[in-house]
């Protein structure tokens, strides 16, 4: 394009679709414009578009599912196996290992720190031969299509911050998450559903379940328009989707068309660009009212595809009922969905509870893959499975063969990731034999975030937003792409 | 190339236009400071620890320093630059900034640079760093709309970009901008009729003056004020449980209203318990910065917290009175500022002494707190603390009279072991009968039909195997001490024996048995406690005393029975008189014995926890290592509530005491209180913490603010006052300027420095930085008077002016940061709120009180609250607490009322002094489908339908006025009037669903009007509270 075109290009567009607040300042500005595939501002963008023209990688996922499991799942009783432990049970874990490392005011009182092997028997699965735990027969039909980092690893040791650190990358709140940044670097590829949409799952463990927070899914100081979505299994799907009682979908386009009418007399009497934009935002709203109910209605999906989720599929609100929806939205290019869920924070009764939890996802979630693989989805769509950090080797509390807890250990945990963009069957990273130590290919969480946004074709580094004089990024100053997991 | 002809295209038209032309004068501040920070300063500023090649381009000395035979920059000359040799470089081992820095200089910039230095390179501090002076007024061709100073210099800068301001807008429309921007409510007819009928010059003038008396001014202003001081009513963080510190809002309501001066609004927030004998409102002014996200999450390290608030609260305090980023520097030296990281510490170090203790508890109040009665409860308090007292001095004066001693304890030696009988002819107080037959098991039978061995009567049984009678739940039990024993008496019919008599004594558990013949009751375990054989059948036909050694029952001493069991085997029973043979007194005798009811006590954890704790913990202490004052306390509380003898002197006072005590903490627990701040009294250690982490203490250091803003005066105190009284001086080049541009940012949309949180080098440069310095002088000189301030720019012409965009300027002033036309945008989220219940009719005006929780779609809270938090589960308030102003709504930080966060309210989990402004399809949603929305479209209805006048058009024309103040023309009324007609139609022919849509909501439904009607009238008034000028200050 000629450049004096594209240059009066933009201003009308930055004049049509201006106003968003954005802190870009003069200086700012020209260092945007010197980045190629990024827009001059945010205010440049139509809605629902990103702020990149186009990705600065090759885009090896268009999407993004991440199952969250909040609390913190057991990496000892579920993926790194570590036979040897059996034979340390109930003793104490060597401060050879440990190393003086800060521990939770829940333990660190105790006297001792009695190993607790876990319980569970493991095998390894497939081609690749990845070690799963017996609490996880079905996922294991399909540990070839996923891969393991083993390193994971956070300096958080507390639900509230650790949580909020893997979300948004910092301990704090304020900062936007993964999906807003998504949304915002990337844009929506659905002109009726909303770029990030959340779901909230019931859970099973017989337990307290700790607090998820909105800034898990927020936008920070990015325009609040990125927010996740809720998705909820009761009352409407989305927040004040449905019209009043009363009022028909055929009423409600009346008022919509005369409201559109007013308002762009009002548009021509004052010429603001932002009633368009406004106009367009209403004519959203009314076709999300009929594109979300037919996405939530699983009616017309066949007994075989149900069966892939599991009995509970047909209950709204279970994990085996999200992962349909999320396979569902995906199919309609919602860009990320987050399922959340609760229950894995295992204290005490870790065995009684985590077998009770993992009957809540096993199914569901290999169901997802084979359903996503099957209709050529995980090719473009990444899958991305865990918690905010792992449990202790050394039990909290009773400790006896069959019954112990664990307590939270941000120095090494397991996360699993697959489809776009993933190499298949591989295990990266490697603990010590106390899975309490990080001995090979350390993987910090803003790691893991970095390779989240390379998959979907975004260099950490550059996906940018000036806020009080910074620029800001997902991954802070931090953060390497984990090339050994990469397709 | 062309790319790069892109560029400077771009921006130039971003620019201030003034530099686009070639020969205009540079200015280093605005057009060459950003471009360093942004660049250079990373490596080459203010950090030490990331700077490169020991060369700093953000002083002056650095810039133009000797670096052996070469400077950075040489004045006049870039060619003889090397700062600009290297950022023309072709080479990448030289070129600046270097290609893997992710950074990059456009042509523009670099001509900039170029023309800069080659223009003498004047070199000035940052600006927003030095003392703003007043700048002389321009001189400016008086226009039609020329008013007061700060049109002058809008004015001046429109005249040279070639635009003419705008003609003054509507009187309509000009009193709905001001009303909403003072009061944060739209104006009422009668209002826009007096002020539409008023044609005196100061007509304007007079409503300003109007609305900023108004109480709804300071709700209003609060409401921004509260985002920047992140109030809240959770703690934010984890359970994120209920906080009580709304009397910190109500604080600052009043504060507005009553036009407090802003250094004293600031300096009561800061320091308000630093100041002389501080009274309550200027305690519960410190709430701003006790407002921060706290945590009291299982696990966590208190230190990492105590450490995290108080860097939160030197955020906030940078942010809200410097527009300084100082956050920048926890971990290292400012990038782009001068904060160094030691300086940062030295801020800390105000914060750092809190008497807080890092856990909140999940309490509503974490200490340091204040309570707040009113007068009457402080009056009521005092008067029953009083009547306790005289009640107290009473029972002490009796006490001191009494000189008791334990009867037990009153022979020598081991007291003698004595007979208690527990029952005889009837059952002990409090005992529940039970058995065979139930509550009817005891049969009492009198002479002379029957033996009787003592007093009148006799409990009988006649009994087919096993068959018994028993009771349970007597209040004064029998209390076994060494070597006890327990007895009854029996006769067995010699015609009809049984096989088998036991006795069961229940002390909790009926494990506790004895028998007497055969073995056929199969209870408990044989040969244990449970099950004793303790001897043959007794003899027939003669009472016999059966006695039962305690301990062979596993009684141990101390334990207390209270039920007690007869039971046989076949046969027929006479039992009479049972009770205890023991050294310790019973029954009453017992509670005369401070030494049996210690006894008691110790078998009863239920009794002992009901004591007062001074008690409990007197008890605690082993007998003999009393002191005199514990035995005293403990003996007088026997006397004077448990001891037989003293009971009808004590008893009424206990009673009335206690009353009283109930009284007061009922009164207590209604009493509000707030949290405030208080120093701990050992001021606590401050260090440079290394990277920002709890746990690594670098070096110490000691209060003190930045160097490179004004010093503190010389002996200033060590604390927060000081630090307070720094900010509010006239020479400090920051707090007015941020101030009034927050205010600007208020009314227009954007303020003077769009950055309103950053006024360092990496924020914008101003719009109008005369007139930013004008107004800061100009505020400071006036006393900080924030009403005056306001009435100056609401009485501007700038302000006045009429909101509508010409082509012309949509070209060259796109975001109006010119003033070339009156500010325009969407109203926030309270705004729209609080517009649509003053618009029904709803709208409670109750000024101040506790957060109210109104309508909230169901499962909002649940879906993320910790299972046992006490805000888990959301319940909706009813009556008016459903329709106060948005500003009372009840704040839950981790899941903020939807309807308010869908119009871009912050979390208020960390300080915002500038929302976002989107525009969204779920924000349709909401106006369109929100019970909240809808219910006051109906009570709009009504209103409407009422007050309107008959004909439809009438009833528009109202609507329309009501909603934008305005009249609509014809064109609009023909299009609500359609809208109207074929709702109407639609509703006639459904009637079902014109009263499902008039029901909505909580207010009843008007009787009087026909349902079709007030259905079609409602879905007309959705439609107009959903217009963009309706959600627009226009």
């Amino acid at each position: 394009m000629d450049p004096i075109q594209e240059f009066q290009h933009l201003q009308t567009r930055r004049h049509f679709f201006g106003k968003t607040a954005t802190g870009i300042g003069v200086a700012a500005l020209a260092s945007l414009l010197d980045r190629d595939g990024a827009r001059v501002t945010a205010a440049e963008t139509k809605p629902g578009e990103g702020v990149l023209t186009k990705p600065h990688l090759p885009q090896k996922a268009k999407r993004v599912i991440y199952l969250f499991m909040s609390g913190g799942p057991s990496q000892l009783d579920l993926f790194d196996y570590k036979p040897t432990m059996k034979e340390w049970f109930d003793k104490d874990l060597p401060e050879s290992v440990r190393m003086g490392q800060r521990l939770t005011t829940m333990t660190s009182g105790q006297k001792r720190f009695p190993i607790a092997p876990s319980m569970f028997k493991f095998k390894q699965q497939g081609q690749s031969g990845a070690w799963i735990s017996e609490l996880l027969p079905n996922f294991a039909t399909v540990a070839d299509d996923v891969s393991f980092i083993k390193s994971v690893h956070t300096e958080a040791i507390n639900h509230d911050p650790a949580i909020t650190y893997i979300q948004t990358g910092h301990q704090q709140p304020g900062r936007p998450s993964l999906g807003a940044w998504l949304s915002y670097g990337l844009g929506r590829m659905n002109d009726s559903l909303p770029a990030f949409v959340v779901l909230h799952s019931s859970w099973s463990a017989r337990r307290d379940a700790q607090a998820l927070y909105s800034r898990l899914w927020g936008t920070g100081f990015l325009p609040s328009v990125h927010a996740g979505v809720s998705l909820r299994s009761k009352g409407d799907p989305v927040l004040y989707l449905s019209n009043p009682p009363g009022v028909s979908r055929k009423s409600r386009r009346n008022v919509l068309d005369a409201l559109a009418q007013l308002n762009r007399k009002q548009e021509e009497a004052f010429g603001d660009p932002e009633i368009n934009t406004r106009i367009q935002q209403y004519e959203m709203a009314y076709r999300m009212q009929a594109s979300v109910p037919d996405l939530v209605d699983i009616s017309g999906e066949s007994s075989k595809v149900r069966d892939l989720y599991g009995p509970e599929v047909t209950t709204p609100g279970t994990f085996a009922a999200n992962c349909l929806l999320a396979r569902r939205m995906i199919e309609r290019d919602v860009r990320c969905v987050q399922i959340f869920h609760r229950g894995w924070d295992q204290h005490g009764a870790l065995p009684r509870d985590i077998r009770l939890q993992t009957r809540d996802i096993d199914r569901p979630m290999t169901g997802l893959i084979k359903d996503l693989k099957s209709r050529g989805l995980l090719e473009d769509t990444l899958v991305v499975w865990g918690g905010e950090f792992g449990r202790t080797i050394y039990s909290q509390g009773t400790l006896t063969k069959s019954n112990y807890g664990r307590d939270h250990h941000p120095r090494c945990y397991t996360m699993w990731m697959a489809g776009g963009g993933i190499k298949p069957g591989v295990t990266h990273g490697k603990t010590d034999e106390f899975s309490y130590n990080v001995v090979e290919n350390p993987v910090h969480i803003h790691d893991l975030n970095a390779t989240i946004l390379h998959c979907l074709g975004i260099d950490h580094e550059r996906l940018t937003y000036r806020f009080q004089g910074r620029d800001f990024r997902l991954t802070d100053v931090h953060g390497h792409v984990v090339n050994e997991v990469l397709a | 190339m062309q790319r790069n002809f892109t560029h400077v295209l771009l921006f130039l038209g971003a620019l201030p236009t003034s530099v686009a032309s070639a020969e205009a004068p540079i200015d280093f501040n605005r057009d060459i400071r950003p471009i360093l920070s942004n660049t250079c300063f990373h490596c080459h500023g203010m950090d030490e620890a990331t700077r490169e090649a020991d060369l700093r381009l953000d002083t002056k000395e650095g810039a133009f320093a000797d670096l052996g035979g070469y400077h950075p920059i040489v004045s006049g000359k870039s060619d003889k630059s090397e700062l600009f040799r290297r950022i023309v470089s072709a080479d990448d081992s030289e070129k600046m900034p270097p290609p893997d820095s992710g950074k990059e200089l456009s042509d523009a910039q670099i001509e900039l640079i170029r023309r800069w230095i080659d223009q003498g390179a004047p070199w000035k501090g940052h600006w927003s760093f030095e003392a703003p002076k007043r700048p002389t007024v321009p001189e400016v061709k008086p226009t039609a709309t020329s008013g007061n100073a700060i049109d002058r210099f809008i004015h001046e800068r429109l005249a040279s970009e070639g635009l003419e301001p705008a003609e003054e807008a509507t009187k309509e429309a000009l009193l709905r901008r001001a009303t909403f921007d003072l009061t944060g409510l739209p104006p009422t007819i009668e209002e826009i009729d007096r002020f539409l009928a008023d044609d005196s010059p100061d007509a304007y003038e007079k409503a300003v003056d109007r609305l900023l008396e108004s109480p709804r001014y300071g709700e209003h202003m609060a409401r921004y004020w509260l985002d920047a001081a992140r109030y809240g009513d959770t703690h934010g963080l984890h359970l994120d449980n209920e906080r009580s510190i709304w009397p910190y809002r109500e604080w600052v309501i009043k504060a507005f209203n009553n036009n407090m001066p802003f250094d004293q609004f600031t300096v009561e927030q800061l320091a308000g318990d630093l100041l002389f004998k501080p009274n309550r409102d200027q305690m519960i002014a410190t709430g701003f910065n006790r407002c921060n996200v706290t945590t009291s999450e299982g696990g966590a390290i208190a230190e990492e917290f105590r450490v995290r608030y108080a860097i939160d609260r030197v955020e906030t305090t940078g942010t809200v009175f410097m527009g300084l980023t100082v956050g920048c520097a926890v971990c290292h030296d400012h990038k782009y500022d001068p904060i160094s990281q030691k300086e940062f510490y030295q801020l800390f170090a105000y914060f750092n002494n809190l008497a807080e203790p890092a856990m909140d508890r999940n309490k509503p109040l974490p200490p340091p707190t204040l309570m707040l009665p009113t007068p009457d409860q402080q009056e009521a308090v005092e008067r029953y603390k009083r009547q306790i007292a005289l009640l107290d001095k009473a029972i002490d004066a009796e006490l001191a009279s009494i000189d008791y001693s334990d009867p037990a304890e009153l022979v020598a030696g081991e007291p003698e072991p004595r007979e208690y009988v527990w029952f005889d002819d009837s059952l002990p107080e409090g005992a529940k009968p039970l058995g065979n037959e139930n509550e009817k098991s005891w049969r009492f039978v009198g002479g002379p039909k029957y033996p009787v061995y003592c007093g009148k009567s006799v409990a009988t049984r006649k009994a087919k195997s096993r068959s018994q009678h028993y009771f349970q739940g007597v209040e004064k039990g029998l209390l076994i001490g060494e070597s006890d024993k327990l007895f009854i008496h029996v006769y067995l019919d010699p015609q009809d024996p049984p096989r088998q008599v036991m006795l069961q004594f229940n002390d909790g558990t009926w494990e506790h048995r004895a028998y007497w013949g055969e073995d056929l009751i199969e209870w408990g375990e044989a040969g244990t406690v449970s099950r004793h054989h303790a001897g043959p059948l007794p003899k027939q036909g003669e009472w016999v005393r059966l006695e039962v050694d305690a301990r062979t029952v596993g009684l141990k001493p101390g334990t207390i029975i209270n039920g007690w069991a007869c039971t046989q085997f076949d046969g027929t029973v006479h039992w009479d008189k049972a009770g205890i043979v023991s050294a310790i007194p019973q029954g009453e005798e017992q509670l005369a014995s401070l030494a049996a009811w210690e006894k008691v006590l110790k078998g009863d954890k239920k009794k002992l926890a009901a004591l007062p704790k001074d008690l409990q913990n007197v008890l605690k202490v082993a007998k003999e290592k009393r002191s005199d004052a514990q035995k005293k306390t403990l003996t007088n509380y026997f006397i004077a509530h448990v001891h037989p003898d003293y009971r009808d002197f004590f008893g009424p006072l206990a009673k009335q005491s206690k009353e009283i005590a109930s009284r007061l903490d009922s009164l207590e627990k209604s009493i509000p209180g707030s949290l405030v701040m208080k120093e701990a009294p050992t001021p606590r250690d401050a260090f440079v913490l290394i990277r920002g982490e709890y746990d690594k203490h670098g070096e110490k250091v000691s209060h003190g603010v930045p160097a490179a803003l004004p010093p503190l005066p010389e002996h200033a105190p060590k604390n927060r006052l000081a630090l307070a009284r720094w900010l509010v001086d006239p020479s400090h080049p920051l707090t007015a300027r941020v101030t009034v541009n927050r205010y600007w940012q208020h009314l227009f949309g954007t303020g003077i420095v769009k950055t309103s949180e950053d006024f360092g080098s990496q924020g914008e440069w101003p719009s109008h930085p005369e007139l930013l310095d004008w107004l800061a002088v100009e505020f400071v000189e006036s006393g900080w008077d924030v009403k005056q301030l306001l009435k100056l720019i609401v009485t501007s012409s700038t302000y006045r002016q009429s909101s509508r965009i010409t082509p012309e300027k949509l070209e060259k002033d796109p975001d109006n940061r010119l003033l070339s036309r009156g500010p325009r945008f969407r109203l926030d989220a309270e705004m729209i709120r609080d517009q649509a219940l003053a618009l029904s009719g709803l709208m409670i005006d109750r000024v101040g009180g506790p957060s109210v929780k109104p309508y909230q779609p169901s499962g909002v809270w649940k879906a993320v609250g910790y299972t046992s938090s006490n805000t888990a589960v959301f319940k909706q308030d009813k009556g008016d607490a459903v329709y106060r102003r948005s500003l009372y709504t009840f704040w839950k930080r981790t899941a903020p009322p939807p309807s308010m966060a869908t119009f871009d309210a912050p979390t208020r989990e960390s300080c915002t002094v500038r929302r976002s402004r989107t525009n969204t399809p779920l924000q349709a949603l909401v106006l369109l489908n929100d019970v909240q929305f809808v219910e006051a479209a109906r009570n709009m209805a009504y209103r409407v339908m009422v007050e309107g006048g008959d004909s439809p058009d009438e009833r528009i024309v109202h609507a329309f006025r009501l909603a934008t103040g305005r009249r609509p023309d014809e064109s609009e009324v023909k299009l609500l009037r359609q809208a109207y007609e074929s709702q109407l139609a639609d509703y006639r022919s459904n009637p079902a669903s014109a009263e499902s849509l008039t029901k909505v909501g909580d207010s009843p439904r008007p009787t009087d009007v026909d349902v079709a009607e007030l259905a079609a009238w409602t879905t007309v008034s959705n439609l107009i509270l959903n217009l963009d000028e309706t959600i627009t200050k226009g």
